[in-house]
């Protein structure tokens, strides 16, 4: 019995070393909600800039193409036929006359039919802008790899 | 004494423990009443909402790039009721800037229509107009004093329809409304694809949960056959002409005769697209929006060149088949005569083209038959829709054997284009088979669509062969020696010309012809081996002479001679020296 007693008061902690582990435990337990709290704070605050970020854009981007349609009509009513021909009655010019006009022949010259005004092709409307990365679970991913030949896992 | 502190523990706890139920208690009564039902409900309203997103509207080109239909900025202005500061103020500066009525504002603003927190004061305010407002906004707010004050003023930017050239081809393209549909010619027969599709989604208004909103594609844009310097300058001509020859109205149209392509339609009236507002007071009818496509008449002796392509298809004349005319012919009991009441002798059917004679022609009606002649006017297209694509066709009428008010005359009225009722664009791609070695041509406006960065060209396309190219090529050599022989108004110094004068007598509501005024018209196309234009001239009532050779005639001359320098057509002799060499 003694032999047991003694034992257990060798091997028993301090109650003052008991009372710290519980104290540190608690810190720590602390310490990671804080830190859990101190990420989602700083990326819903990120997120909250860029959601702002991406309103200003949107207006920016309706902005712009309002203007460019602006500056494109004034464009072609500064190049309209009235305009010009005004513009051209002022320099001097007179519609040309049948009679007057010489035809110079030009071996190969093939005259341009209409107007190709096709510009740069655009982005893909349905093209999704968010890179997978960001949209992908751990299992989207692995099973994109799996299922993907000649490209294992990295 | 550890007893005692343990009472006091407990009594304690117990106490939080009490206040604590009774707190949660409180919370679920709370979160379960009516009111908290309603402020979810106020929640749910302003944490987003469906928005739609309309494309900006395709734009519409000439055939050489320039700009006939664009879009500009204009600006709904309103006012936020909440916000208003100073209703005199706001109320003044929209009635200096937009002109709108002081009083009417003033009231609004004080007192809205219940349940009014927003009052829209324009729809369609003009750049100009809001920047100006939007400086004094700013001034105002950077100033000390609270008032005067602009608080409340709001703009919001959207796209109109905007019309560069203002009334240039405004039968063509016809306009759009402040809705955004468009009317009559181009602007609604392709309103679908230059609307596009809007878009609705549902947008957060907490920018934490920013959605990614779709793309909305813009409309598609067209480019047209028209050109836009030919148009003005037949709009011209046109404009010209009509007081020339004191006109009531007048058509022209310029087309490529081996495709199709419009390359130039005026007509009379027309109107600044900018101001569609105005077509109540410009038009009495839709049909007269574009009379070229919308307003069949009876065109006269345009439609000779029908029954000859029929008779000459059949095998039934040759150019040298005799006729003697003795100024008169029976048909169904009723006696038809030439134009000038004049026996003309022994002609050919050049001659009878060429007098333009409607004895020998209703003799050539009842050669060939009533089922011969209709069969051909059938294959040739009249009384159906050519299928151009602009909005507002109408089909005209040809009365044929078996219709309750078809009479045997009618053979030979409509050997000579009366009696029957047809659009200048229906006679122009009918005898486009002469032109076009045969083939007629089903006429557009289309020449391109540009979407997504990508141009799709529209190919042309074909209506049937009425005749055979035999019957084309010797026809186009008849009306080309006719017009020579004539020493026509119409011919075009260096260009060999093929072409037909029309006079019609107008028929009036009481089923009887007015023999005072007359619908004078000239069809005629070039070059005669390789034709690339080919022009419609229909003058109504002129006043100045009561015949096609003297005023529609000379018109087309006008115009194909204006058509030959823009379209860089050189004269015969140096193409027939380019195409030897």
């Amino acid at each position: 019995m003694n032999t047991t007693n003694r034992l257990n008061h060798a091997y028993s902690q301090a109650p003052w070393r008991v009372q710290r582990q519980w104290v540190s435990i608690f810190l720590l337990i602390v310490l990671g909600f804080a830190m859990i709290a101190t990420l989602y704070l700083m990326v819903t605050s990120e997120a909250a800039i860029v959601g702002r970020e991406i309103q200003d854009l949107r207006l920016a981007i309706i902005t712009t193409e309002h203007t460019n349609a602006d500056l494109q009509t004034e464009l072609a009513r500064l190049t309209s036929s009235y305009e010009t021909q005004r513009r051209a009655r002022e320099l001097g010019f007179r519609p040309m006359k049948a009679e007057e006009v010489e035809y110079l022949y030009v071996p190969g010259y093939i005259a341009p039919k209409a107007a190709a005004l096709a510009a740069a092709p655009e982005l893909q409307p349905s093209a999704p802008s968010t890179s997978p990365e960001y949209t992908q679970s751990l299992l989207d991913w692995l099973g994109e790899r799996l299922q993907t030949p000649g490209r294992g896992l990295r | 004494m550890r007893q005692q502190y343990a009472w006091r523990s407990m009594l304690l706890n117990g106490i939080m423990a009490v206040v604590a139920v009774l707190v949660i208690l409180q919370m679920v009564r709370i979160q379960a009443s009516a009111e908290a039902e309603a402020f979810r409900e106020q929640a749910d309203t302003f944490r987003g909402g469906y928005r739609t997103f309309y494309p900006e509207r395709g734009e519409i080109y000439d055939r050489n790039g320039h700009l006939l239909a664009g879009n500009q900025t204009v600006y709904e202005v309103g006012v936020d009721l909440i916000n208003v500061i100073d209703p005199h103020s706001v109320a003044m500066a929209i009635s200096v800037n937009l002109g709108k009525s002081y009083d009417q504002v003033f009231t609004d603003i004080l007192n809205p229509p219940p349940g009014i927190s927003y009052l829209v004061v324009d729809n369609f305010a003009s750049s100009e107009a809001v920047a100006h407002l939007k400086e004094l906004k700013k001034e105002l707010n950077e100033a000390e004093e609270p008032t005067p004050s602009l608080a409340g003023l709001e703009f919001n930017p959207r796209l109109k329809r905007s019309y560069p050239e203002t009334a240039l081809a405004s039968n063509i393209l016809g306009f759009v409304n402040r809705e955004g549909r468009g009317y009559f010619g181009v602007e609604e027969k392709y309103n679908d694809l230059l609307a596009g599709n809007p878009v609705r989604v549902w947008v957060p208004n907490d920018p934490n949960q920013a959605v990614e909103i779709p793309r909305v594609p813009n409309g598609t844009s067209l480019i047209l056959t028209i050109n836009r310097d030919l148009q003005d300058a037949v709009e011209d001509i046109l404009d010209y002409s009509l007081n020339e020859y004191g006109a009531q109205h007048g058509t022209i149209i310029v087309m490529d005769p081996q495709n199709g392509e419009i390359l130039a339609m005026a007509a009379t009236p027309r109107m600044d697209l900018n101001h569609f507002e105005n077509y109540g007071a410009i038009f009495n009818n839709a049909s007269e929006y574009n009379r070229a496509i919308g307003m069949p008449y009876e065109p006269g002796s345009v439609t000779k060149i029908f029954t000859m392509a029929a008779a000459l298809d059949t095998g039934l004349v040759t150019p040298n088949t005799p006729f003697l005319d003795t100024g008169e012919i029976q048909i169904g009991g009723v006696t038809i005569r030439n134009w000038d009441q004049k026996a003309w002798g022994v002609q050919n059917m050049v001659g009878c083209l060429q007098h333009s004679l409607n004895v020998c022609l209703t003799w050539v009606a009842i050669q060939l038959g009533p089922q011969n002649f209709y069969g051909y006017m059938n294959r040739f297209g009249f009384g159906r829709l050519t299928g151009v694509d602009m909005s507002g066709e109408a089909a005209g009428r040809l009365k044929v054997p078996g219709d309750a008010d078809w009479y045997p005359v009618d053979l030979g009225t409509n050997s000579f284009g009366q009696g029957l009722s047809a659009t200048p664009l229906q006679i122009m791609t009918a005898a486009s088979a002469i032109a076009n070695q045969g083939r007629m041509v089903t006429p557009h406006t289309l020449y391109a669509m540009l979407r997504d960065g990508h141009q799709f060209n529209v190919p042309p396309q074909y209506a049937g062969s009425p005749i055979t190219t035999e019957t084309a090529a010797t026809l186009n050599e008849i009306l080309a020696v006719s017009l020579e022989n004539e020493a026509s108004a119409a011919l075009v110094p260096g260009y060999r010309i093929s072409g037909k004068t029309g006079t019609a007598q107008i028929p009036t509501p009481f089923g009887f012809y007015d023999f005072n005024q007359t619908n004078a018209s000239f069809i005629g196309w070039g070059p005669v081996d390789d034709p690339q234009f080919m022009i419609y001239v229909w003058l109504e009532r002129p006043t100045a002479s009561p015949w096609g050779s003297q005023t529609a005639a000379p018109v087309f001359s006008e115009v194909a001679q204006k058509t030959v320098i823009l379209l860089d057509i050189p004269p015969d002799s140096v193409r027939l020296n380019t195409a030897a060499r």
